[in-house]
């Protein structure tokens, strides 16, 4: 017979304001094996868990339940106080009495009733419970971060700096990402690629740091430890081990006139080239779509000014698998743009605005190109359709964010603080020019934040209007703001020479396919998620993989330099131990009834299932059977419901336990 | 033979016609037998009474040249080549004869692992139908004692066999007796059709011979054997009956090749391959999945597809 003990909780009010919780653990006194039964106003305090201990030895329990919260929240708390009291941690299991319980009902004495049921058919596992020893994996201390913007440069220095080696995958021809492109930084307006370019460098030059450029996820297999990456190194045309960074392919490249993207398609860019001067590697790419010898075949100028010979037009794709043990994904965002969608997007552009086909209406990050004495202007601000200067500008904030008629109701979060800078560069370069600012609130969280916006509106002459933008037109060559000023309760026309756009900040395009790849989860506006909002804010729900950055949501430079170190922090504590513990729930197979028809193997998502010959001592194979990878098994219990014979059974949920309950029923 | 002359008549086959087959299947089963292509011939030897045929393993040329196809040739042979005779595989090579129903049982063999394709010889017959259960064996098969099965074949065609015995190429159009019964039992009230199936599984005496004779019931240990836990009651009690042949057609769902084995060893008459066409219908329904007659990776239930029907949620 077995010897059961069961602590039921009260969560303070939470489980005993439904549930008359003396009434639970009379009950669950009264079932057969049970030897001990008491209830405790909190079961996870120190004095809660010093109770449990001491009942184990008292009355020799050999399995406890704690029926209290989800054991999501306190399974690991209650199964160390049991191995502490010398019970092996899996005869200790919880019976959520909260969450699918009191939580759930108002009936007091239905809900007594229902967690009365819930102990009894708990009891029955725990009866059925067998003792489970951890497994142990080999950690591969090498660290991926996806992404070589601010926050991957940032989790890839400090990850290195610990000695570990990383691997940064970055998409495009150098790393730098949206903060390269910046001009002055809130809010203390220092030089963004000042500061930016140094740790760019810091990045190429890292003995522990592998850095691929112009290269993306192909693949990811494996878990956390034991990840096997396959990197897809996009044809460069350049061969990066002989360039040295001359730059006269550039400087001879017939054709020059193609809009860079660095500028924001500002600027103008060869065909072969780099996005912009300080970029890491200094190496340059050749964008084929529109270079004349790959759409025409000749032309080869690059190849014949190079001196070390190291443009290749015959480059192909090439892969590489990288192990690692864990990855950092740090893809960060891109802008909402008030361009017509396409059928059917839940995102929708701005019609009222011109969908984008007015020259003089810019986004932020344009601005910032305007802005930067790196730009296009060399920093002047002059507007794109004829060069002018111009003397009236009109900021419109939450454009695309916090419109949930247009399909974003999030807050971008930067744009408060980044149209106040604005107004202020504008002010210090134009100063006979205006700046009015359209916006619903300013939202200024931050040290110093709110301090700078005040000087944007007290010193820096930025006329702020509190109200929306209903609709802008072309007139002649100025552009016709019509707005709302909601605090006089009229409405205000502007003729602009230039309008900005704080747009919506969203997630780089193809966030959900990596994240596919990775099997990590994410928002319906493909952010990635958090393990928990406020406890795992860098975690993913998937061991192994940390987020940093605005691929999370929208983040400033500030919040997003934590959240890399975070996550760095995270991977070292990974890195710490040579082996990691995994929990023991995991599938195995009863090899004597298993016929290897491996229904099993075609539903494991984690591909944990293996083939495995069995032979007789003369080294005939008797028969074929499945094998479970401990390792790489995720306790799903897919195959177990599969399974037509029952041959394979995850360990801590077997039949027997899952029959005992439902007949306790 | 001329079927298409006789099609929406009453089919008349004549013993000629299977006289062809089994001339077909000798020639074959001889010619690899002897180049040593397989080690045996899973076919059909004629009885001890007239008229009837039994399944046997051939293994020398002599034995091969006495292998029959007539319309008593009922039995689906791949069940020989898994638990029956399971040892028969691990020689080499072998050759089976199969009809196209039990094309469809050896391709879901394969889909599950548990035969490999080079591992068999398959002699394809073009097969225009068998006798059914409990009627005169005349030796010309008619409307009066074809197979249920047979009268709505879409597989006379033994695609994807090594060689095919045979050249009929058209069925007749016969009345589609067993669809009939489907719609008739799917227009019942719900309570009429529990009773309906109450009744037939009542009368069940659980002789296991639906799964002794089920090409896809393989396993070592089936799960309604198993006492701990115990999944099914094992004795013939209306409950239990109702659990084991519940769990019968779901384990069959997406598998079941329509041979309808188990409904002609049923001593009891309860019409399980009713049970097995509606599951196969539910899956033609919702995941566009029919058993073929080429393995497959991964069956329907088995795979999880982004367009899969999941108004099952609710």
């Amino acid at each position: 017979m077995s010897r059961i003990g069961v602590f039921v909780c009260h969560c303070g009010e939470n489980i005993s304001r439904t549930v008359d919780v003396e009434q639970v653990a009379k009950a669950a006194g009264e079932i057969p094996g049970v030897a001990y039964s008491c209830d405790y106003k909190y079961m996870c305090s120190d004095p809660g868990q010093t109770l449990l201990k001491k009942a184990v030895a008292e009355h020799k329990l050999d399995g406890v339940l704690v029926a209290a919260c989800s054991p999501r929240m306190h399974e690991k708390t209650f199964r160390k106080a049991a191995e502490a009291a010398g019970l092996n941690p899996y005869l200790c299991e919880m019976a959520n009495i909260r969450e699918h319980c009191s939580w759930v009902h108002e009936d007091r004495d239905m809900a007594t009733a229902k967690a009365k049921d819930i102990v009894k058919l708990m009891v029955e596992r725990v009866r059925k419970g067998k003792s489970l020893a951890p497994i142990t994996v080999p950690v591969t201390k090498r660290a991926l971060v996806i992404g070589g913007g601010i926050a991957g440069i940032q989790a890839a220095l400090d990850v290195a700096d610990a000695g570990h080696h990383v691997i940064m995958v970055e998409r495009d021809p150098s790393i730098g990402g949206h903060m390269a492109q910046l001009s002055e930084t809130f809010p203390t307006l220092d030089c963004s690629q000042c500061i930016m370019t140094p740790k760019m460098v810091d990045v190429a030059n890292h003995p522990n740091i592998t850095l691929y450029t112009y290269s993306e996820i192909e693949k990811v297999e494996g878990y956390i430890g034991n990840f096997q990456v396959t990197v897809k190194h996009k044809a460069r045309s350049v061969d990066e081990s002989k360039c040295t960074g001359c730059g006269v392919c550039m400087t001879k490249c017939p054709k020059k006139k193609i809009p860079n993207e660095f500028d924001q398609g500002h600027g103008m860019r060869p065909a072969i080239y780099v996005p912009f001067p300080q970029a890491v590697p200094n190496t340059p790419v050749i964008d084929r779509e529109n270079c004349t010898m790959f759409q025409s075949g000749k032309c080869g100028v690059c190849a014949k000014v190079c001196g070390p010979g190291a443009v290749d037009y015959e480059q192909k794709d090439t892969f590489t698998v990288e192990d690692v043990g864990a990855i950092v994904v740090a893809t960060g965002f891109k802008l909402y743009t008030i361009d017509r969608k396409p059928e059917g997007s839940p995102i929708q552009g701005y019609g009222e605005f011109g969908y984008g086909t007015i020259p003089d209406i810019i986004d932020g990050m344009t601005f910032e190109r305007l802005a930067s004495a790196s730009g296009p202007t060399g920093g002047k601000i002059l507007r794109p359709s004829d060069g002018k200067e111009p003397k009236q500008v009109v900021f419109i904030q939450c454009v695309g964010s916090r419109a949930r008629e247009k399909g974003i109701s999030y807050c971008s979060k930067v744009c408060c603080m980044y149209t106040a800078k604005h107004t202020m560069l504008y002010h210090h370069k134009v100063h006979d020019g205006q700046a009015y600012v359209f916006f619903m609130d300013a939202r200024t969280p931050g040290k110093g934040y709110d301090e700078f916006w005040r000087r944007a509106v007290e010193e820096e002459e930025a006329v702020y209007i509190r109200g929306m933008v209903s609709r802008m037109y072309q007139r002649g060559d100025k552009i016709v703001v019509m707005g709302s000023d909601i605090q006089v309760g009229t409405q205000v026309e502007i003729e602009a020479d230039l309008v900005v756009l704080a747009t919506a900040v969203q997630p780089q395009d193809g966030a959900d396919l990596l994240a596919q790849k990775l099997g990590i989860s994410y928002d319906k506006y493909n952010f990635y998620s958090e393990a928990h909002a406020k406890l795992k804010p860098v975690e993913c729900a998937t061991a192994g993989i940390y987020l940093a950055g605005a691929c999370q949501g929208p983040k400033d430079i500030p919040d997003t330099v934590s959240q890399a170190s975070a996550a760095a922090a995270k991977v070292m504590t990974l890195f710490a131990k040579d082996k990691l513990e995994r929990d023991p729930v995991v599938a195995k197979v009863n090899e004597k009834y298993c016929v290897g028809c491996f229904a099993c193997k075609k539903v494991c998502a984690y591909g944990a299932i293996e083939e495995k010959e069995i032979r007789d001592r003369q080294g005939n194979l008797v028969k074929k059977v499945a094998y479970v990878n401990p390792g790489v098994c995720g306790g799903c219990g897919t195959c177990q419901a599969t399974c037509p014979s029952k041959s394979i059974e995850l360990d801590g949920y077997t039949d027997e336990q899952i029959m005992a309950m439902i007949e306790a029923l | 033979m001329n079927a298409k002359a006789n099609k929406n008549q009453v089919t008349s086959i004549e013993p000629a016609y299977y006289q062809a087959i089994t001339e077909a299947i000798r020639k074959e089963a001889v010619q690899i037998l002897k180049d040593e292509t397989v080690v045996g011939v899973v076919g059909y030897l004629p009885g001890r009474r007239k008229g009837t045929a039994s399944p046997a393993l051939v293994t020398t040329v002599e034995e091969a040249e006495k292998l029959i196809f007539s319309p008593a040739c009922v039995n689906n042979l791949s069940v020989y080549l898994t638990k029956a005779k399971k040892g028969v595989l691990k020689q080499g090579k072998v050759g089976i004869v199969a009809k196209g129903c039990d094309m469809r049982a050896l391709a879901g063999l394969m889909t599950e692992s548990q035969l490999q394709r080079e591992d068999l010889f398959i002699i394809g017959v073009v097969c225009p139908g068998v006798y059914g259960f409990g009627v005169e064996r005349t030796g010309t098969l008619t409307e009066a004692n074809i197979a249920r099965k047979c009268r709505e074949c879409t597989v006379h065609m033994p695609e994807g066999s090594d060689v095919a015995a045979g050249t009929h190429t058209e069925l007749a159009d016969l009345t589609p007796e067993e669809a009939e019964e489907m719609a008739r039992i799917e227009a019942m009230p719900q309570a009429e059709r529990w009773a309906f199936w109450k009744e037939h599984f009542s009368r069940c005496i659980r002789c296991m011979a639906c799964r002794q004779v089920c090409p896809f019931c393989y396993c070592e240990q089936c799960l309604c054997d198993k006492n701990r836990p115990q999944a099914v009651e094992s004795s013939p009690r209306p409950a239990g009956n109702m659990a084991w042949h519940l769990v019968r057609a779901m384990h069959l769902a997406g598998r079941c090749g329509g041979c309808a084995e188990c409904e002609r060893v049923c001593p009891m008459d309860i019409p399980l391959n009713l049970l097995n066409r509606r599951m196969a219908q539910e899956l033609k329904e919702l995941y566009d999945f029919e058993a073929g007659l080429t393995p497959v990776e991964k069956g329907p239930l088995n795979e999880y597809k982004e367009n899969d029907d999941q108004s099952f949620i609710k």
